[in-house]
């Protein structure tokens, strides 16, 4: 954990191409290290660490199960196709990966800590780190768009911090897993709702659903933040917070159920997300419109008290880190080469820049689901979650407007390149694109191996079902296709609805509200 | 006078802030509004589990209960970070108004000069 940011100073003071190296030589020896552990976890279960010697549950301790070190190998293998994209980048100075290493280790801190208060300390640590990213060029749109980040999720975490108080003044420990024993001890559960609210309020803020959600675009589209940073953010920081929505859940499970709350929040954020994406014209805030979207679909997932329909949220986790950040990687090469993001102008990738069109396709394709590719093994299982009607119709909704939006987005790449030829990309950066775009096609076909072999839960996918979900996908693509040449083309109301920004003001206001639904509905169900 | 104890205090100063984070445009005031904030989970956190009389557990005086060290140790991390927070915050605000002259959250995102 420690590693990744000593790296990272370590190359601050180098300077020069050795550092450069040196950082890679490392990431791919901690890619390796991860997947040791993963493997140590796989075989003989949860490992804890105790810090100081002291017992278990009163000590600083980390721990890792097989959610948690998952994630951390997941974003330790990210990490190395992140730094080949940035490379030759411009905006790669020491400066800037030291910082990026940094992210990393404090990522790496959040999914493995098992004491509430370290899990603050990395949280508002990582919000200090996440908008000096954004603001690295300095540009006055950055710099607006990262104060608003940092100033809300600095009061965000100051709400973890409150939630965390009273956590400890009921129980008097901090320790995730021993609080969880403690859980079923107590009286009454109206003991914690507050604390539970809180902390669902900050979970919430980063998750970024519904009426919280109004900062990520902000940060994860803004024009100017290198793309590698737009990739980090949307594809493996924002996960965090659905990690540890996760893990509070769970501590909370004793008591307080409140998964058909979250089921209805999340459709509610994936049906915002998918309408302010149509509204949009910038490849980048398509894209980070699109994260929140996602992210509600992973939140259906989780909430739908199903165990393979848990398994495919997870499973998305890590196919939406697959294509967001190749999208993202890729929509920085093509704005950088187009000198433009709006979506109407890019036209002829095909022809302009072949291999990021490539990458793009294999990304789009899996975001939309198509039958082999990954995403629609995760839907798939998220899908199976349900036999009720209604809520196979509430994914079916989502899934038409993931693919209408993108549908709009693939227009970029066809049609005529302004300019003639194919244009030589950068090396690395196309690598690194490529690889990742290939292998959301792998991960797909090879879904139900993965899933057994990252969570030991066995999926079979049903051949007549795929070929019906194929189908379907193929309708959804002709009506997408449809929709988008008959109403999102000409504009009008839907535009004016992308263009709904909450103030900053906004923001926190709705940050109290949520804090008050919760806690209502929370002593309502109580 | 009982009601008036570190933890109510706590809560209200937490709920001020709030308050004022809502309602106030001006950036310098969100700041402030922060550390008011700030300030009442501290209060908080130092009052949990208070009792009259009770000593700090230095030493090996045994005629009165121990107050418990770990809220105390916490808020010692706690206030650290908050100070950096602050700090942070004010340094963009001034680097944002210094280049930009802009001191109030704006209503509409600023399309212009972000053609890149």
């Amino acid at each position: 954990m420690l590693a990744p940011i000593l790296t990272g100073a370590i190359t601050y003071l180098l300077r020069n191409r050795a550092a450069k190296l040196f950082l890679y030589i490392f990431q791919v020896l901690y890619a390796g290290l991860a997947f040791y552990v993963f493997m140590t976890v796989k075989q003989t279960g949860p490992i804890v660490w105790n810090i100081g010697g002291y017992t278990d549950g009163l000590a600083l301790s980390l721990y890792a199960d097989s959610i948690s070190i998952f994630m951390v190998l997941m974003t330790a293998v990210f990490y190395i196709a992140f730094l080949v994209y940035a490379t030759r980048e411009q905006y790669f100075r020491p400066r800037f990966y030291f910082l990026f290493m940094v992210l990393q280790g404090l990522m790496m801190g959040l999914f493995l800590s098992s004491d509430l208060f370290n899990i603050f300390v990395f949280l508002e640590v990582s919000t200090v780190v996440v908008s000096i990213l954004i603001m690295i060029n300095k540009e006055k749109q950055a710099i607006y768009d990262g104060m608003i980040y940092f100033f809300v999720n600095v009061i965000g975490t100051a709400f973890l911090l409150f939630g965390i108080g009273m956590l400890y003044r009921t129980f008097g420990l901090l320790d995730i897993r021993a609080i969880n024993e403690a859980m079923s001890l107590l009286d009454s559960p109206r003991a914690v709702v507050l604390p539970y609210g809180m902390m669902m309020v900050t979970v919430s803020l980063k998750t970024a659903v519904t009426p919280l959600f109004s900062w990520l675009p902000k940060a994860h589209g803004t024009p100017s933040a290198p793309p590698v940073v737009s990739a980090v953010l949307s594809g493996l920081y924002i996960k965090s917070g659905v990690y540890m929505f996760i893990r509070f859940n769970e501590m909370f499970n004793p008591v307080i159920d409140m998964h058909v709350f979250f089921f209805w929040i999340g459709f509610l954020t994936s049906l915002i997300g998918f309408i302010m994406a149509l509204g949009q014209k910038d490849i980048k805030l398509i894209l980070a419109y699109h994260t929140v979207s996602q992210v509600g679909l992973i939140m259906m997932g989780i909430n739908m008290a199903s165990e393979i329909a848990f398994w495919g949220a997870v499973y998305h986790i890590f196919n939406h880190a697959i294509f967001k950040s190749t999208l993202f990687l890729t929509a920085g090469m093509i704005y950088e080469e187009y000198g433009t993001r709006n979506v109407y102008q890019i036209r002829g990738l095909f022809k302009r820049m072949p291999w990021v069109a490539v990458a793009t396709t294999f990304a789009i394709l899996g975001i939309t689901g198509a039958p082999f590719f990954n995403g629609s093994i995760s839907k798939y299982m998220i899908a199976h979650g349900t036999y009720d009607y209604t809520v196979t119709l509430l994914l079916n909704i989502i899934n038409l407007g993931t693919t209408m939006s993108f549908v709009k987005y693939a227009t970029m790449l066809f049609g005529k390149s302004p300019k003639k030829g194919a244009v030589k990309s950068d090396f690395y950066a196309l690598t690194a694109c490529v690889v990742m775009g290939v292998a959301s096609f792998f991960t797909g076909i090879f879904g139900e191996g993965l899933t057994q072999f990252f969570f030991n839960y066995e999926v079979h996918v049903n051949v007549d079902e795929y070929i019906q979900k194929g189908m379907v996908y193929v309708l959804m693509i002709v009506a997408g296709v449809a929709f988008y040449n008959g109403i999102i083309k000409h504009g009008g109301l839907i535009t004016r609805i992308g263009h709904l920004e909450l103030t900053f003001n906004g923001i926190i206001t709705s940050m109290a509200g949520y804090f008050i639904v919760l806690v209502v509905y929370l002593s309502l169900i109580l | 006078m009982d009601f008036i104890t570190g933890e109510i205090v706590g809560i209200l100063l937490f709920f001020i802030g709030l308050y004022g984070l809502m309602t106030k445009k001006t950036i310098v005031k969100t700041i402030m509004s922060m550390s008011i904030m700030e300030s009442g989970i501290f209060l908080f956190y130092i009052t949990i589990n208070y009792t009259d009389g009770s000593v700090p557990p230095i030493g090996q005086a045994q005629e009165a209960a121990f107050v418990d060290p770990v809220p105390s140790a916490l808020m010692i991390t706690a206030i650290v970070i908050g100070i950096g927070v602050t700090a942070i915050g004010l340094t963009m605000f001034m680097h944002y108004k210094q280049k930009h002259g802009i001191t109030h959250w704006s209503r509409n995102r600023n399309q212009t000069g972000s053609e890149h």
